[in-house]
């Protein structure tokens, strides 16, 4: 028996198979028919098909050898400006052979690399256009020079439908002959929100288990793979004990491994849903979102989201105050 | 219960001492030679660096050879007088019960000062009239006060004893402690100390008591303590301060890594600004001042590294307005310094995997980490055959695949 990971096996390999994103499916699909793309900036959430579009693209236009004229880089494992400099030049400066005369790069995760490197970056662009177009991929294009930006062609990828995301995962389903409850797709849904690569794996793991799966099943495969407990740590926080709600939120983020973006999003679930006056909870959602923009822009997960629990600790000081 | 190991493990016969074999020999035989008659020399001058086991020898001899120890330090040579009070105690009778009896001066190099004038004189007068064995111990042999008393004395040199004979003794005090300790930490300890015992088994047990098992990760932040007390005067002025320029001015001073810094006052912060309010000004103040640790990585533009410091340090020190001042609170060492230290391996473990996951995946191996990895290892705790597959499938060697499936080694 052959056994990959689904995310990977399940993969679409041509713009047909991709069943999201359609506007941008119909335009790479121009491209192809024209034989000619753009630079493009690909942005959008994780696991909603940027890669994936790549790489499909790439096979469209080339057939069956197209490995040989694409190249990925990734920016989070590569990102020096040195790597630019050379690798990116060696393949960008030689031509093509074959009836499309340009190669395509795919810088991945290219709101990773420093803006010295995507100046860099920016010359080499600029300079093979000729004989090499680039297709840079990353979550936030605000993270991406604006010399670029408005060189590259902007695409814009959201979180899968719920249809899209049953549909996909039905398809899988099918496949692996897995045995599972309607019940479980909007457990899996609630947790990946339209993240597919989330949802994937999700399914896999949760497929592991070996028994029918069931919301349940699915809630405990997202408890062991990303033990998020807020509710807790907000209390510990509210309470005045921060120390110790701090050392909760290491373990979670150093221990588990689990994301900062989730963890933010849980507490501000968490608080809407708690019993705190309305007043506070907007006050709170300020704090939340201040926070969650600074996520965004790359800082420490753990120092920024203590910074949030120490402003529930004060948020809970100035409660019992009568505030 | 926690007894300082350095006395607890302290050697108690001369065997067990480690290094200066040559050292030792001198000095036994010629505590022996007055078994015959009383020696030209009537003192030895046991001198060397600290912590190498000057004491220890002089204390397991008089062990070995059944000898009442008479010991005497730097606080007993104040004056003349003092000194002559223990000396017509000591060294001019045999014991009642016709023992023998050792005298130990020890920390010669303590007798400094006015106060102490004649103190030298005393113990020269002391040592030519001995009638049992009299013992010197001081760093500095050569400091010139002691030139006439060194006439007087056979001179034993101690020297630093090798790494080897160091991690030695450390593995000896780990048996006792029943910990299972491996040989690169208790290397890294005894390098470290440069060569002092003493400091050695006082890092080890600050480092390992109370574990079973001590490893490398353990102790390779100790690389970072030399600088401790920097570090504490620096974090002392953030957190204590109510001067900005203060407690700017302080960073200059310590000439230390920003990201270290960083994380002492990160960790320390809450357990000194107690205020609630106090405590989110402060804390947002490390925020923001990560907000511009992050625009330099980006920008590669360092001249932004003063914001880094203006909120690090003065936004920490002006955040203090209401937390009330409480007794000495102990600073305490960075945990996430800590943590990756000692998840070392682990990390790098998964970082391999990693790899392997992205040749296949189309993912960054920090992404295939975070993204990938929690669920393979459910995976492989649960399904072997769909591991199977799936380690083939990504070239996983054997280490690899007991990481994930929770089994050791």
């Amino acid at each position: 028996m052959s056994w990959e990971l689904w995310a990977e096996k399940y993969r679409p390999q041509s713009l047909d198979q991709m069943i999201n994103q359609t506007e941008i499916v119909e335009r790479l699909k121009s491209f192809v028919e024209a034989k000619n793309i753009p630079h493009c900036i690909f942005a959008g959430p994780p696991g909603t098909g940027k890669t994936t579009a790549a790489l499909c693209l790439a096979h469209d236009l080339y057939g069956k050898g197209y490995r040989e004229h694409f190249m990925e880089l990734n920016a989070s494992d590569e990102r020096g400006i040195n790597v630019v400099r050379e690798t990116v030049k060696t393949f960008a400066r030689t031509r093509s052979i074959g009836e499309i005369p340009f190669k395509i790069m795919i810088l991945d995760e290219s709101d990773n690399m420093t803006s010295d490197a995507q100046q860099a970056l920016r010359r080499t662009m600029e300079r093979f256009t000729e004989t090499c177009r680039f297709i840079l991929i990353a979550n936030y294009s605000g993270k991406i020079i604006e010399p670029i930006q408005s060189r590259c062609a902007p695409f814009r990828f959201s979180y899968l439908s719920r249809e899209d995301h049953d549909r996909y995962l039905r398809h899988i389903i099918q496949q692996e002959s897995v045995k599972i409850l309607d019940e479980a797709f909007d457990a899996i849904f609630e947790v990946s929100g339209g993240d597919l690569r989330r949802a994937t794996n999700t399914l896999q793991a949760a497929a592991s288990l070996g028994r029918v799966i069931d919301a349940e099943t699915v809630y405990s495969v997202i408890g062991r793979a990303s033990p998020i407990d807020v509710r807790e740590m907000i209390a510990l926080a509210m309470k005045g004990n921060f120390i110790e709600a701090r050392q909760r939120l290491r373990e979670m983020i150093l221990k588990y491994g689990v994301a900062g973006s989730d963890i933010i999003k849980q507490i501000h679930i968490e608080i809407f849903r708690s019993a705190l006056p309305d007043q506070w909870k907007v006050k709170l959602a300020g704090a939340i979102g201040e926070i969650d923009f600074r996520l965004v822009q790359g800082a420490d997960e753990e120092v920024q989201l203590s910074a949030l629990l120490a402003r529930l600790t004060e948020a809970g000081y100035e409660l019992k105050r009568g505030g | 219960m926690h007894a300082a190991w350095i006395v607890k493990h302290k050697p108690q016969t001369l065997s067990e001492v480690v290094g200066n074999a040559e050292a030792i020999q001198k000095f036994t035989e010629w505590a022996r030679s007055w078994d015959k008659r009383i020696p030209k020399k009537r003192a030895a001058f046991l001198h060397g660096p600290p912590g190498v086991g000057k004491t220890v020898c002089v204390e397991a001899l008089a062990k070995d050879l059944q000898m009442e120890l008479v010991e005497k330090n730097a606080s007993d040579y104040r004056t003349a007088e003092a000194v002559q009070r223990f000396a017509g105690l000591a060294s001019q009778y045999g014991t009642l019960f016709g023992g023998s009896r050792l005298v130990l001066l020890d920390e010669l190099d303590g007798i400094t000062g006015t106060a102490d004038k004649g103190g030298v004189g005393a113990i020269t007068e002391i040592v030519k009239a001995a009638q049992c064995p009299v013992v010197l111990v001081a760093n500095n042999a050569y400091d010139p006060r002691f030139s006439t008393l060194r006439k007087y004395c056979l001179l034993v040199e101690f020297k630093k004893p090798t790494v080897r004979e160091v991690m030695k003794h450390l593995k000896k005090v780990c048996v006792g402690e029943e910990i299972n300790a491996d040989e690169e930490a208790l290397k890294f300890i005894a390098e470290k100390s440069g060569r002092d015992v003493r400091s050695a088994v006082n890092d080890l047990q600050a480092l390992a008591q109370g574990k079973k098992r001590f490893v490398y990760e353990d102790v390779a932040w100790l690389a970072e303590r030399d600088r401790k007390d920097v570090i504490f005067n620096v974090l002392r002025t953030i957190l204590y301060s109510k001067d900005s320029w203060e407690a700017k001015k302080a960073v200059d001073a310590a000439d230390m890594d920003t990201d270290m810094l960083f994380q002492w006052v990160y960790e320390n912060v809450p357990y000194h600004l107690t205020d609630p309010q106090d405590l989110a000004k402060a804390m947002d103040a490390l925020s923001l001042a990560d907000i511009y640790r992050r625009r330099i990585r980006s920008t590669q533009d360092w001249s932004l590294l003063r914001y880094v410091l203006d909120f690090m340090t003065a936004g920490v020190a002006m955040a203090r307005e209401r937390t009330k001042p409480s007794g000495w609170i102990p600073f305490r060492f960075p945990e996430k310094i800590q943590w990756m230290s000692r998840t070392k391996a682990e990390r790098e473990m998964q970082s391999a995997i990693g790899m392997k996951i992205r040749r296949k995946c189309h993912v960054s191996s920090v992404r295939a980490v975070k993204e990938f990895l929690p669920y393979i290892r459910i995976i492989f705790e649960n399904n072997p055959e769909m591991a199977a597959g799936i380690a083939r499938w990504l070239d996983l060697d054997e280490t690899m695949v007991n990481y994930l499936a929770g089994r050791k080694g």
